[in-house]
């Protein structure tokens, strides 16, 4: 096979490690305001990047603050009953909440488009609503807290430990970027008929998805609970941590691991700016954002970045061509 | 027994019976034509055969075995390939992308192997720049792709769509050529829609004709076209 037909190789995964290795010495350089407004973007980045996943199959999930919630409940109750370790409770959440997504995901993957997306939502509430009520196990509306925290709280620590999870969760989405997935998961999204006509088992990829970025969404919720020693039905299940992270995505670009990387980091930090000067105005700017690049910018700024290369590419070789005419 | 064979295949969608006791069959190394007036049932007896419909009665067997419960992404390995009269690509996919999907899925290969496979395919058929998206390919390529993605699956047995609809002469006579060659090299039974008779007396050895759901006629197209009524299904009126 000629090489003019293989793929470009691929830059993004050593740019990746070098940015983690970089951010890895931030502790140094900056205090523990910065190392906060860190550890919150990265969290939202997670949420973003696995919603990105399986929006990559074309289904639409409100369900992120619900799996992030379990999340964080499946942490506490672990280390309260089953004495699990701090840092293993992200293990453990990853695996109880990703089992829960693949028995749900076995009924509700049935369903499709507006259906999927509002079961999704009223799934999150309907966690909410038995860990609120079953208090002898959750504490019920005051929460329960962790026996103890990840490293004890010690913030260079567990800021470490939140950029280990989040190069975790950017190589599970760069793996579905690169494997066999990838392929799955957009056939099913430009055409399901097409793709079973190609051998695409649509309801077991969907259903892998589906359990696999529940997991993640857990994990996330788990090492929330960890940050913060504490949850409760109101906080852990909050609708910021779905809607916030959808904002990062449709900001940075869907279909990518770089898209929602780049809009967790803006919304982010400008997000965090934004509290200082008007407390909760920072929701008000998010919601203007999404209109405007949902008008002008669909295919968020990484596909801008990417249409003006491909463009500048492709005049070049077509004057190339025309030089050599 | 080799092949695609049906019985009594029906399948009713409200008060309408689209396919309706359809005695059908496809055997490796023959072209078979299926033509009709439209809204004959052409194409839902392809969706049936190829599992995207399930029959409300009647059975589909697949060299001897009975697969009317079998899903399409299992039809699809099995062997049995499918173009779409809609041409749908899979638009985020470039050309030899699409492509692979077939290699990759239903021939359970590599991301590497079915690459190659893909790109020596595509070759075969006669088309380059595989790294194109599909919005950037004339009709007589994107046609030629919908081609490739069906010979993906490694058929046995092949069904076209009207592949040749919105091409023109010279275009068509290319395809008629490649289905051919097709036909020869690969030893598939392959299922040709089309509405222009032209293609159909051209390339198939036999036709079928459906009107209503119904099978009404079978034989050679010489003989089934002075058939009064496949004329009349036609050109209406009574026999």
């Amino acid at each position: 096979m000629s090489s003019i037909e293989q793929r470009p190789r691929r830059r993004a995964p050593w740019v990746f490690a070098a940015l983690a290795a970089l951010l890895a010495f931030l502790p140094l350089v900056a205090g523990p305001y910065p190392q906060t407004i860190a550890r919150s973007v990265l969290t939202y980045m997670m949420l973003a990047i696995s919603w990105d996943m399986l929006i990559r199959s074309g289904q639409l999930s409100f369900g992120i603050a619900g799996f992030f919630g379990l999340g964080g409940y499946a942490a506490a109750i672990g280390a309260t009953y089953l004495g699990v370790p701090p840092v293993l409770t992200l293990v453990f959440a990853a695996v109880v909440v990703g089992v829960v997504a693949l028995l749900i995901g076995a009924v509700v993957l049935r369903l499709r488009g507006m259906y999927f997306a509002i079961v999704t939502l009223a799934l999150a509430e309907i966690f909410r609503i038995v860990m609120h009520n079953w208090s002898s196990l959750t504490g019920g509306p005051n929460g329960m807290l962790l026996p103890r925290s990840a490293f004890d709280g010690n913030s260079v620590a567990t800021y470490l430990m939140m950029l280990v999870l989040a190069a975790v969760v950017i190589g599970v989405s760069e793996w579905f970027r690169h494997s066999r997935i990838h392929f799955a998961l957009t056939a099913i999204r430009d055409n399901e008929t097409v793709a079973a006509s190609a051998g695409v088992n649509i309801y077991a990829y969907l259903l892998t998805a589906f359990a696999i970025t529940s997991g993640i969404q857990g994990a996330v919720g788990a090492s929330y609970a960890q940050l913060f020693g504490f949850v409760t039905p109101e906080s852990s299940f909050n609708v910021n941590y779905t809607l916030i992270p959808l904002a990062m995505t449709l900001l940075g670009g869907m279909y990518g691991t770089w898209g929602p990387v780049v809009g967790a980091v803006l919304l982010g930090v400008v997000g965090e700016y934004l509290k200082l000067f008007i407390p909760y105005g920072h929701l008000l700017v998010y919601g203007v954002i999404i209109v405007l690049v949902i008008l002008f910018m669909p295919r968020g700024i990484v596909g801008l970045v990417r249409g003006h290369l491909e463009r500048s590419r492709r005049t070049t070789t077509a004057s190339e061509k025309g030089g050599a005419a | 027994m080799k092949g695609l064979q049906t019985e009594a295949l029906t399948i009713r969608f409200g008060g309408l019976t689209a396919v309706d006791g359809v005695d059908f069959s496809l055997t490796p190394g023959e072209i078979v034509g299926i033509i009709g007036p439209n809204g004959a049932g052409k194409t839902t007896l392809i969706n049936l055969l190829a599992g995207i419909y399930a029959p409300t009665s009647g059975r589909v067997v697949f060299d001897g075995e009975d697969i009317t419960a079998v899903p399409a992404h299992r039809r699809a390995a099995l062997g049995i390939g499918r173009t779409f009269q809609l041409i749908h690509p899979l638009e985020d996919l470039t050309l030899v992308e699409n492509v692979m999907t077939g290699f990759l899925f239903a021939g359970r290969r590599s991301l590497r192997a079915a690459r190659e496979a893909a790109a020596a395919l595509c070759r075969d058929l006669g088309l380059g720049g595989l790294n194109r998206s599909t919005g950037e390919l004339n009709i007589l390529e994107t046609k030629k792709m919908e081609i490739a993605k069906a010979l993906a699956v490694e058929p046995s047995v092949l069904f076209l769509d009207e592949v040749m609809a919105g091409l023109n002469s010279t275009e068509t006579l290319d395809v008629i050529r490649m289905v051919r060659e097709i036909a020869a090299h690969r030893n598939l039974g392959i299922g040709v829609v089309e509405h222009v008779m032209g293609v159909i007396k051209e390339l198939t050895e036999r036709v079928v004709v459906l009107d209503g759901g119904r099978l009404i006629a079978a034989g050679p197209y010489s003989e089934v076209s002075q058939d009064p009524r496949v004329v009349s299904a036609y050109l209406g009126g009574s026999v």
